[in-house]
């Protein structure tokens, strides 16, 4: 098991790696254009913000239902893949990446926006700021939106199928192994899946205090 | 002499709130001469600059700058025309870096190569007696330290006028006494100051007009020995 459980925490990684890069991308765009729309904001925020704690089966079950052979997206052959984790897990975290990126763009925008149009910068450079500055709350928000993607069930195992050397991943691993009464093998792959999140956690931070320098 | 900023039946309400923070504000801005704004907290000082600094645009009303109107203006305008005034907010806000770096940020932000634009700040420092502050960094910076920096920031950046807003808030009385200084200097080079504050003392002597705003419209305006005395 543990060559199992190392290649099955590689997998997991790739991702929910992938899904928070992919999801990342479009939300803090989405998030600076709301934090730069008062109104377009006060409509899609709580919207957004009701979002973030959507079910990850009901997730899970709108995408199976997209997906499967007869679903509108069924021809593309995604179900039971990896791909269809990476999609169901990005759709699930944009609301919490959109959502926090928002309030740190907001924030930083009434500082650090305001401070460079008033010394006379083009938007596109008072953006490049607002940017720069928010960078340690950014990577907050995408650091949520991981945590959240890597320890989600309900996506990974109704569009992932939990097929072993393939889909498998430590969250469906777990429950897997609950299902077969292996308790200690379960805690294990739980103490491996906290361990993986604190070190992606710390080692932003890391980041972070470096470029502070 | 035609008015560098006009703010004509200027009315302003922020987004999501029903009360109006301006209301039909007509004022005028000149080059080579110290505006003081005064009025209790809320009357609308920051409003008004802002919004003479186009930071905000008003929800009624124009925004004329040199004689344009800077919200009918098409977006290369708007930023020739942005970059002859700047704002000072009251909360020194400092970008990552020296204060140094902060000070030149402005003159950066206008294109000028690296080398000349720290040279112009590192001038611009000494001219006010901080260049040992140069080498820290934003942190290392007492609340003082930072206003001064933010303002010296604005100077270097040679605008046609200031907005200061509470430019005294965090100065004590020799950093205050400099920067009137300053600010007469500055006018006597020809630069429009406008200076928002409580700070009676500053505005009698630095001044050479005032305004009393309250409640987002402008109450009295005159010469400052005779309108702060009300």
């Amino acid at each position: 098991m543990p060559g199992e459980a190392l290649e099955i925490a590689a997998r997991s990684l790739a991702i929910s790696g992938t899904a928070t890069l992919l999801s990342s991308t479009w939300s803090i765009v989405l998030a600076y254009m709301l934090a730069r729309s008062p109104r377009a904001s006060r409509l899609l925020v709580p919207f957004l913000e009701a979002l973030v704690g959507i079910p990850t089966v009901l997730v899970g079950l709108l995408l199976y239902l997209l997906l499967s052979s007869q679903g509108p997206l069924g021809m593309f052959r995604l179900l039971y893949t990896p791909k269809a984790i990476v999609v169901g897990q990005a759709i699930l975290i944009t609301p919490l990446i959109t959502s926090v990126a928002y309030r740190v763009l907001t924030h930083s925008w009434s500082m650090y926006g305001e401070l460079a149009l008033a010394l006379g910068a083009a938007e596109r450079q008072a953006a490049r700021l607002v940017f720069s500055e928010s960078l340690p709350g950014l990577a907050a928000a995408v650091v949520m939106g991981f945590s959240r993607a890597f320890g989600e069930l309900g996506v990974a195992l109704m569009v992932g199928g939990n097929i072993r050397g393939y889909t498998r991943v430590i969250t469906t691993a777990i429950a897997l192994e609950v299902s077969r009464g292996e308790f200690g093998l379960a805690l294990s792959l739980g103490a491996m899946l906290v361990a993986i999140l604190v070190l992606v956690s710390l080692t932003l931070r890391f980041l972070g205090r470096l470029r502070e320098r | 002499m035609r008015a560098a900023i006009e703010l004509r039946g200027v009315w302003h309400a922020y987004p999501g709130s029903r009360r109006w923070a301006l209301e039909g504000v007509d004022l005028e801005i000149r080059e080579g001469r110290i505006l003081a704004v005064v009025g209790p907290n809320g009357s609308g000082k920051t409003t008004m600059l802002k919004l003479a600094g186009t930071l905000y645009r008003p929800t009624r009303g124009t925004v004329r700058l040199w004689g344009s109107d800077f919200w009918a203006s098409d977006g290369s305008q708007r930023l020739r025309l942005r970059r002859l005034v700047v704002y000072v907010h009251e909360k020194p806000v400092l970008v990552r870096g020296t204060a140094l770096h902060n000070v030149a940020y402005g003159l950066l932000l206008r294109g000028y190569p690296s080398e000349e634009a720290l040279e112009r700040a590192r001038s611009v420092m000494e001219r006010m007696g901080v260049a040992g502050l140069a080498s820290r960094e934003r942190g290392q910076l007492s609340a003082g330290e930072a206003q001064l920096v933010s303002i010296l920031r604005a100077v270097a950046a040679e605008p046609r006028v200031l907005l200061l807003d509470e430019p005294t808030a965090h100065l004590d009385l020799e950093k205050r006494r400099r920067l009137a200084s300053l600010l007469r200097e500055l006018r006597d080079r020809g630069m429009g100051v406008v200076v928002a504050t409580h700070d009676y003392l500053l505005a009698r002597r630095v001044a050479d007009e005032a305004v009393v705003l309250e409640e987002g419209r402008i109450r009295v305006r005159g010469p400052p020995g005779r309108v702060l005395e009300v």
